[in-house]
């Protein structure tokens, strides 16, 4: 055998010896759901929730359905990018209530998802989304904030806009608009970014109020009055009983009482009608809508059988997240429901 | 202590080696920088736990940094966005066969700007944090225009040297004023078929391996690659001696970059790359006779690396104290801590002390370790001059082109960036720009806009920027020095210019 075909021999037996190793990697898994599967999120942090939630749910798919998946922190437009360029089903994208909020607020790169994508389930919520204020603060409540509005007196609030961290801001706009009408433009939106810049306005005197997680804030309201970075939790979004699903201890040395008593009903944020405003933060998938449909229901049936054996829910609460599975079609349904509310809120301020 | 000692095990040791080993590598390969190091090992802490997750992932962070210096000495190609400043110095050294030298004066400094870091970190964290938090838009600002202030000391020719300053700030302005940051997030400077690839601005890392790398390769390319060695004529052994002696008389500039370096490093936001130029134009300044830097002095690579090391410590203190990533690498590093449901915040250190001990242990170690890897591989891995360009030359375009397209998980668009700045690159040596100045433009641009904006909208008016603070009014006193100083040097060159073209 001369050289040349020695190597050619050898070089086919390689390939073909890969293309059986492969394709039995690839037959572990018997759904349409096969090969690598990439999962991207919408956050670019990979310290935040959206990454820690992620790789939880992640984590327990790929070893329920036997596949290799990866979560890649990769940013809202990216991750939409890499949506639309897939339709095998090899990425996924795992977002929250952002998605559809930016394009609400007319934010560039954010789409109607529930036009471009199909939504998939939801696996939870982060109950954490809070607004605060330096301890020595004049504002004692909320309803401190809302009345020195109505008094004329100019409250500035700390948010990074068109998304999660300005809901809460426009639906207390909302509020004052209806309990003090015309006075509405008194409480004035400082745009930041991180959270570290919106702390920052705060320990600079340059906002009175910031939005802020309990996460990441809850060791500053534990500092004592005088020190400048010292705050206090004035509103939880979260819904009541949203927050009444958290491990008792809370979060760091907040136990779950005290947290209840940021969120309504001691906390009233009205949206007209006797209706309150809440916001709970919630995460779902987001497919391409050319995905085969078979895909959205093996993942529908394996977070199913997943949140039936309760082992993934002790996990995300230990993480202060709390459990909330829907599946595919379920979740369509009531997200669009609650887009609409904020839709209302969004358009009345305008 | 008898319980934070039962946490340092083999293990913990042995994967704080790892890291600094791996991260080497990495912040060697062009395209591959510590962040990403971090983030792929990043669920690797998973099944580690906290402590020992810590011990390879700090290993890693100092390791990826440190590595940045062998491609910026020996092939002009920055590993890492902070070691842009050691090509200044490193490469010409390199080229004269001083690389080996070059290599330990980098590793010497390097270990040294990290431990001191280490130790202030240690020391000082709670006390500096509380520092960081003066520094508002307004200060940041004029920190990074400080920092802008070496493009007008370290160019051959002040006006060309402004304008291609200018001209890299531009391109760093191309994109959208991202939403995340207060803006409208509409593109600019762009023709509308190029928004779907610009609408972030062109990366940093392809636009520094384009510029650096392969522009260099276009020009080697131009002269013509002989067949031969590319450095028979370098005798990598002899003339680079090294003593440890190259740091007499530069003890104030090692101390001082290094400071320099944990300072910006503990600024939120500020960025790794300013750390260095920083320390760099401040050598530039202050040493009595900086007119060899830029040309191959041990005493720039000394200022640039001691700074780039020192930002781990640094970039550690907001986090650790404030619960604030310092930078890039750091804000990956806050997910091994949010993976296993711990919060860092302002009272991280008093609660979790056993955690605060562990981590310190593992810096320190990971400093030591990266300086015997490096400095003892080094006359190994100076030998990569020795290998014939022909063969050379296509690896590091094949590994650049590599990086490129990994750095943000595999946008082709990125490769084009590569070659459009490569290119580029090549074009603005031909016509008489100078690359430098324009590359720190384009890294500190952005930033530069940021803060600028930022700082108008929370304060309305812009005689802030000599009211806000007295750190504010130190900060201008540095930039008129920093400018005045640029300015004598420029005219006393051309003086001198005169003087010999009357002679």
């Amino acid at each position: 055998m001369s050289m040349p075909s020695i190597s050619k021999t050898l070089g086919t037996s390689i390939l073909m010896a890969g293309m059986t190793f492969g394709s039995a990697a690839a037959m572990a898994a018997d759904g349409p759901l096969r090969g690598n599967v990439r999962v991207v999120i919408g956050s670019t942090s990979t310290g935040g929730d959206t990454y820690q939630n992620s790789n939880i749910v992640v984590d327990a798919l790929a070893d329920h359905l036997d596949l290799n998946m990866k979560v890649d922190a990769v940013g809202a437009s990216a991750a939409f990018r890499a949506l639309d360029r897939d339709s095998r089903g090899n990425t996924l994208m795992i977002f929250h209530d952002q998605s559809y909020l930016g394009h609400l607020y007319g934010v560039e790169g954010y789409d109607d998802i529930f036009e471009k994508y199909t939504i998939g389930p939801t696996v939870a919520i982060n109950p954490g989304n809070a607004y605060l204020v330096p301890k020595d603060s004049p504002y004692k409540t909320l309803n401190d904030v809302i009345k020195a509005a109505g008094n004329g007196e100019e409250v500035r609030v700390a948010i990074q806009p068109g998304g999660v961290s300005e809901i809460g801001f426009s639906a207390l706009k909302n509020a004052i608009r209806i309990e003090h009408p015309g006075m509405e433009d008194n409480l004035v939106a400082v745009n930041t970014g991180s959270q570290a810049d919106k702390n920052q306005q705060l320990f600079d005197g340059q906002a009175d109020m910031i939005n802020g997680t309990v996460q990441a804030n809850e060791q500053y309201t534990r500092l004592p009055e005088d020190d400048q970075k010292s705050m206090r939790f004035l509103w939880l979004t979260a819904r009541h009983d949203t927050i009444k699903q958290a491990p008792e201890e809370g979060l760091g040395k907040t136990s779950r009482e005290e947290l209840l008593k940021y969120v309504e009903p001691n906390v009233n944020v009205t949206m007209g009608d006797d209706k309150n405003f809440t916001f709970d933060k919630e995460f779902f998938f987001l497919y391409n809508k050319d995905m085969d449909p078979a895909i959205v229901d093996q993942i529908d049936e394996a977070l199913t059988e997943i949140y039936d054996e309760g082992e993934i829910q002790k996990a995300q609460q230990k993480s202060f997240f709390i459990p909330n599975f829907k599946s595919s079609g379920e979740s369509e349904e009531y997200l669009k429901e609650k887009m609409s509310t904020y839709k209302d809120i969004i358009e009345n301020i305008k | 202590m008898l319980d934070i000692l039962s946490l340092l095990d083999i293990t913990f040791f042995l994967l704080a080696a790892m890291g600094a080993l791996i991260g080497i590598i990495f912040g060697a390969i062009p395209g591959m920088t510590a962040t990403m190091a971090v983030a792929v090992c990043l669920p690797l802490t998973y099944a580690l736990g906290l402590h020992h997750g810590l011990a390879l992932l700090l290993g890693l962070y100092v390791g990826g940094i440190s590595g940045g210096m062998v491609p910026a000495v020996l092939l002009n190609i920055p590993g890492t966005p902070s070691s842009i400043t050691t090509t200044f110095d490193g490469y010409p050294m390199a080229q004269k066969g001083e690389g080996e030298r070059a290599l330990r004066v980098s590793v010497v400094a390097s270990v040294v700007g990290g431990l001191i870091s280490a130790a202030i970190l240690f020391l000082f964290a709670p006390l500096l944090a509380e520092f960081s938090i003066k520094f508002s838009y307004v200060e940041k600002f004029l920190i990074i225009l400080l920092a802008l202030t070496v493009i007008a000391s370290m160019s051959r020719n002040m006006l060309v040297g402004i304008f291609s300053g200018v001209l890299g700030i531009w391109l760093s302005l191309i994109g959208t004023y991202s939403v995340s940051d207060g803006g409208n997030g509409h593109t600019r400077l762009m023709f509308d078929f190029l928004e779907p690839y610009l609408f972030e601005g062109f990366s940093l890392l392809p636009v520094l391996i384009g510029i650096f790398g392969i522009a260099t390769i276009l020009l080697e390319a131009e002269k013509g690659v002989k067949s031969g060695l590319a450095g028979k004529e370098i005798n990598i052994g002899k003339g680079g001696g090294f003593s440890l002696g190259l740091f007499k008389g530069r003890l104030t500039n090692l101390v001082r970059s290094s400071f320099i370096g944990t300072f910006v490093g503990m600024l939120p936001g500020v960025g790794g790359s300013a750390a260095s130029v920083l320390a760099y134009t401040q050598e530039k300044n202050l040493s009595r006779d900086s007119s060899e830097m830029g040309k191959g002095a041990p005493q720039g690579l000394i200022a640039s690396e001691s700074a780039n090391n020192a930002l781990t410590g640094g970039a550690l203190i907001p986090l650790l104290s404030l619960g604030i990533p310092g930078d890039s690498t750091t804000a990956v590093l806050i997910g091994a801590f949010t993976l296993q449901g711990i919060q860092v915040g302002p009272l991280f250190i008093p609660e979790n002390a056993d955690t605060w001990y562990v981590m310190m242990t593992a810096l320190v170690f990971a400093n030591i370790v990266m300086f015997f890897l490096m400095f003892y591989a080094i006359k190994h891995i100076a030998k990569v001059v020795l290998v014939p360009k022909y063969i050379l030359y296509p690896i590091i375009v094949m590994m650049c082109v590599v990086g490129a397209y990994a750095i943000n998980y595999g946008i082709m668009f990125d490769v084009w960036t590569l070659l459009i700045f490569g290119v580029l690159g090549y074009l603005i040596q031909k016509v008489g720009l100078e690359v430098a100045p324009l590359i720190i433009g384009f890294i500190l641009g952005g930033q530069a806009e940021v803060y600028f904006v930022k700082s108008l909208e929370s304060f309305g008016t812009y005689s802030i920027f000599f009211t806000k603070s007295p750190i504010a009014v130190v900060l201008w006193l540095l930039i008129a020095a920093s400018v005045t100083f640029s300015v004598v040097m420029g005219l006393k060159s051309r003086a001198k210019g005169r003087q010999e073209m009357t002679q």
